[in-house]
């Protein structure tokens, strides 16, 4: 009976080192907790919390929390800024996205093709990128200062001069130039232009990393098929070759720009007459500036499925179509 | 279908020479293989002759015409690229189409969607989608017209690469290595294919490879490419008969031909490891002794060397029995007919002489030197 115990437990003592793949598993596991544990800790466990805190009334420093359902979200969507908000941020997106993808690509074909000074515009056209926006934005707000800035100054030496067929010109002569940011009809785009001088360097350098990859092969076989000139080229195996670059610029622009902030903190205030109201704006006003924690996290989530859904989109249309295998 | 001709082409990267004035007239429909290590400015040539890359100097004719300084478009040639170059988000029948829509179409009716609006376009394309389904159907890849390179395997991406070459009639073709990212079951099946199309079409064919086995069985002539220079140019027989220089000798053939180290005495007879051979120089003293390993028999007595058996190879078709010569630093092979088997072993000593005129002799340089057999040349005297 006893010879027998030692027997079985014996044999099964090998049993278990006979079994690799559990004690591999086991160490994966092992392994992949920190990784587990932190994503559940700074990703998902937050927007849990600001997705339960959007359906309540809290405010930092009250003791007091009430469940209020919906009401945050009935509040955004009857408010009177609502609209605008939409129209700023969709706005915004939708100059700068396209704006600084195909400049980016442009100036990445550009510099592509030198034979020296690659370098040089590499950097100079970085250099916005690398820039703290908040600094560069106080830059911005003297060059755009409706009378001391050099931007209407420079304007106004076209005064006098032929360029005043153009009747826009010719009636900033008269009444004077744009105040840009102070401009309910411009503001918007200023911004949305800074943007795109901010961004734009940072798809090019998507871009040069993305046309290395591009098969020299493909050039010479385009040439020996008949193409000449460089829009054909382009069109036969650039563009084609860059399209995994293309989504991938496209989606971090797109995101990049639904974030824009700290120029509209920094020159704008989301207004004037909120014309450059943007999300991430409201939900600081809302959520930190005026204490209302509960508006402010149901802006959040909404911006956060906004965001979501282009992206899946993004994923679900266009991917699959420019991964060629 | 064009004669290639090309003179005393250079090209220089910056301070290095790759081509150093190499010249050859292709004649029209010939099968030309292009061959050297790796290295050797064999591609960069090919380039130069397609367009791609312009020469430092020298002059490239096709059908007799100067083509130098015209596009790669206007030479009116095809290539195939060692990496197929097939676009990769158009389907294999669109890919065939390239060079004729890029020719037949106008940049009008080139556009997407709205090209096939303008007059001429929708019969010019039907047109175009017979040929490459013609052509298609002649490379056997018919039923993959709809799909994209990423879903085909090597050799048949190898055929569309081929299709979008041939689909266009061109003056000539010219080959980069296309087989060599084959597997070696598919690289003989499609050497065969090739030179099938080279004689069924009658265009010329400019091919370049770096393995002699392809140039010797697909060729009609050879050109060895060694550092920049054109070594020798002749029929596949030629050149594994007569090589005119040593490195030439040691490229062609499989397995490699046996190079013995050899002194010439002053009356010019010729000695291996101080031992007479029964040979002697024509002309300048030979450095060297080259034998094909097919060349060498077994004999009874010391005829031109002697060595041990240190390794026997059975192929099946032939045994090749490598043998430690005393004075040659690399074994020296012998090939045996497969009757042979069995009765050579390890360890044996055997006696080798060569077939009449199959030695081949090189100079202090590497030049071929005439080597004449002592026997004979005694009984004439």
């Amino acid at each position: 009976m006893c010879d027998a115990l030692t027997l079985s437990s014996a044999a099964s003592k090998p049993q278990k080192i006979a079994r690799p793949e559990r004690r591999q598993a086991r160490a994966g596991m092992a392994l992949f907790a920190p990784a587990l544990i932190l994503l559940v800790v700074i990703l998902i466990f937050p927007v849990t919390v600001a997705a339960l805190l959007s359906f309540t009334d809290y405010t930092l420093g009250r003791p007091g929390i009430s469940w209020v359902g919906l009401r945050n979200y009935v509040d955004i969507f009857s408010g009177s800024s609502y609209r605008k908000m939409i129209v700023a941020t969709v706005l915004y997106v939708l100059i700068v996205v396209p704006v600084s993808v195909f400049l980016g690509l442009g100036a990445a074909l550009l510099i592509r093709s030198l034979k020296v000074g690659q370098s040089f515009y590499k950097t100079v056209y970085f250099l916005p990128v690398m820039a703290s926006l908040l600094a560069m934005a106080i830059v911005w707000e003297f060059a755009l200062h409706p009378t001391l800035g050099i931007v209407n100054r420079t304007l106004a030496m076209g005064c006098g001069t032929p360029v005043e067929w153009w009747s826009w010109f010719a009636h900033g002569c008269t009444e004077g130039f744009p105040l840009w940011l102070g401009d309910r009809d411009y503001a918007l785009y200023t911004l949305a232009f800074i943007g795109i001088w901010q961004s734009f360097g940072f798809n090019m350098v998507l871009y040069l990393a993305g046309l290395t990859s591009v098969p020299s092969d493909l050039y010479g076989a385009a040439s020996m098929d008949g193409v000449k000139r460089g829009w054909e080229r382009f069109r036969l195996v650039t563009w084609p070759m860059l399209g995994p670059t293309t989504v991938f610029v496209v989606t971090i622009t797109t995101i990049r720009s639904f974030q824009v902030f700290d120029t509209v903190e920094a020159l704008t205030h989301g207004g004037p007459a909120k014309s450059t109201y943007v999300m991430i704006y409201a939900i600081y006003q809302k959520g930190i500036a005026q204490n209302l924690v509960g508006l402010g996290a149901a802006l959040t989530v909404l911006f956060l499925a906004l965001v979501m859904l282009i992206n899946v989109a993004q994923r679900r249309f266009i991917e699959r179509k420019v991964h060629y295998q | 279908m064009a004669t290639i001709q090309f003179q005393d082409i250079r090209k220089s990267f910056g301070d290095t020479e790759v081509l150093k004035g190499v010249g050859l007239n292709i004649a029209d429909g010939e099968f030309l293989s292009l061959v050297g290590p790796s290295g050797c400015g064999k591609s960069t040539l090919l380039r130069i002759l397609a367009g791609l890359e312009s020469q430092t100097s020298g002059s490239v004719r096709i059908g007799g015409i100067p083509v130098d300084g015209l596009h790669a478009a206007d030479r009116d040639l095809a290539m195939v690229f060692q990496s197929y170059a097939l676009y990769p988000h158009l389907t294999v029948a669109e890919n065939i189409a390239v060079p004729l829509t890029m020719r037949r179409l106008s940049p009008a009716q080139r556009l997407p969607v709205i090209g096939r609006a303008f007059p001429g376009s929708a019969a010019m394309r039907a047109e175009i989608s017979t040929i490459v389904r013609d052509a298609a159907d002649m490379l056997d890849i018919g039923h993959l017209l709809e799909r994209k390179p990423g879903q085909l395997s090597g050799g048949q991406r190898q055929r569309v690469a081929v299709g979008r070459a041939l689909v266009r009639d061109p003056a000539a073709f010219l080959l980069d290595e296309p087989l060599s990212n084959l597997d070696a079951k598919m690289r003989v099946h499609m050497r065969t294919e090739i030179a099938q199309l080279n004689r069924s079409l009658g265009a010329t064919f400019v091919y370049v490879t770096h393995d002699q086995a392809e140039a010797m069985t697909m060729s009609d002539r050879i050109a060895v490419m060694m550092g920049g220079e054109l070594l020798q140019v002749g029929t596949p027989d030629a050149l594994y008969d007569f090589p005119n220089d040593i490195r030439v000798a040691q490229f062609i053939g499989s397995p490699a031909i046996n190079i013995l180290p050899v002194e010439t005495d002053a009356g010019g007879a010729i000695h291996l490891c101080d031992r007479r051979t029964g040979l002697r120089a024509g002309g300048p003293p030979v450095e060297h002794l080259g034998v094909r390993p097919e060349a060498l028999a077994p004999c009874d007595d010391d005829e031109l060397l002697s060595g041990r058996v240190r390794l026997i190879e059975n192929l099946g078709s032939d045994l090749f029995v490598q043998l430690d010569v005393p004075g040659v630093p690399l074994p020296v092979t012998l090939r045996l007919p497969p009757s042979e088997r069995g009765k050579v072993k390890v360890g044996d000593l055997m006696h080798l002489r060569a077939a009449e005129g199959r030695i081949c002799g090189f100079d202090v340089a590497g030049k071929a030197a005439s080597v004449a057999t002592l026997k004979r040349v005694a009984s004439h005297v």
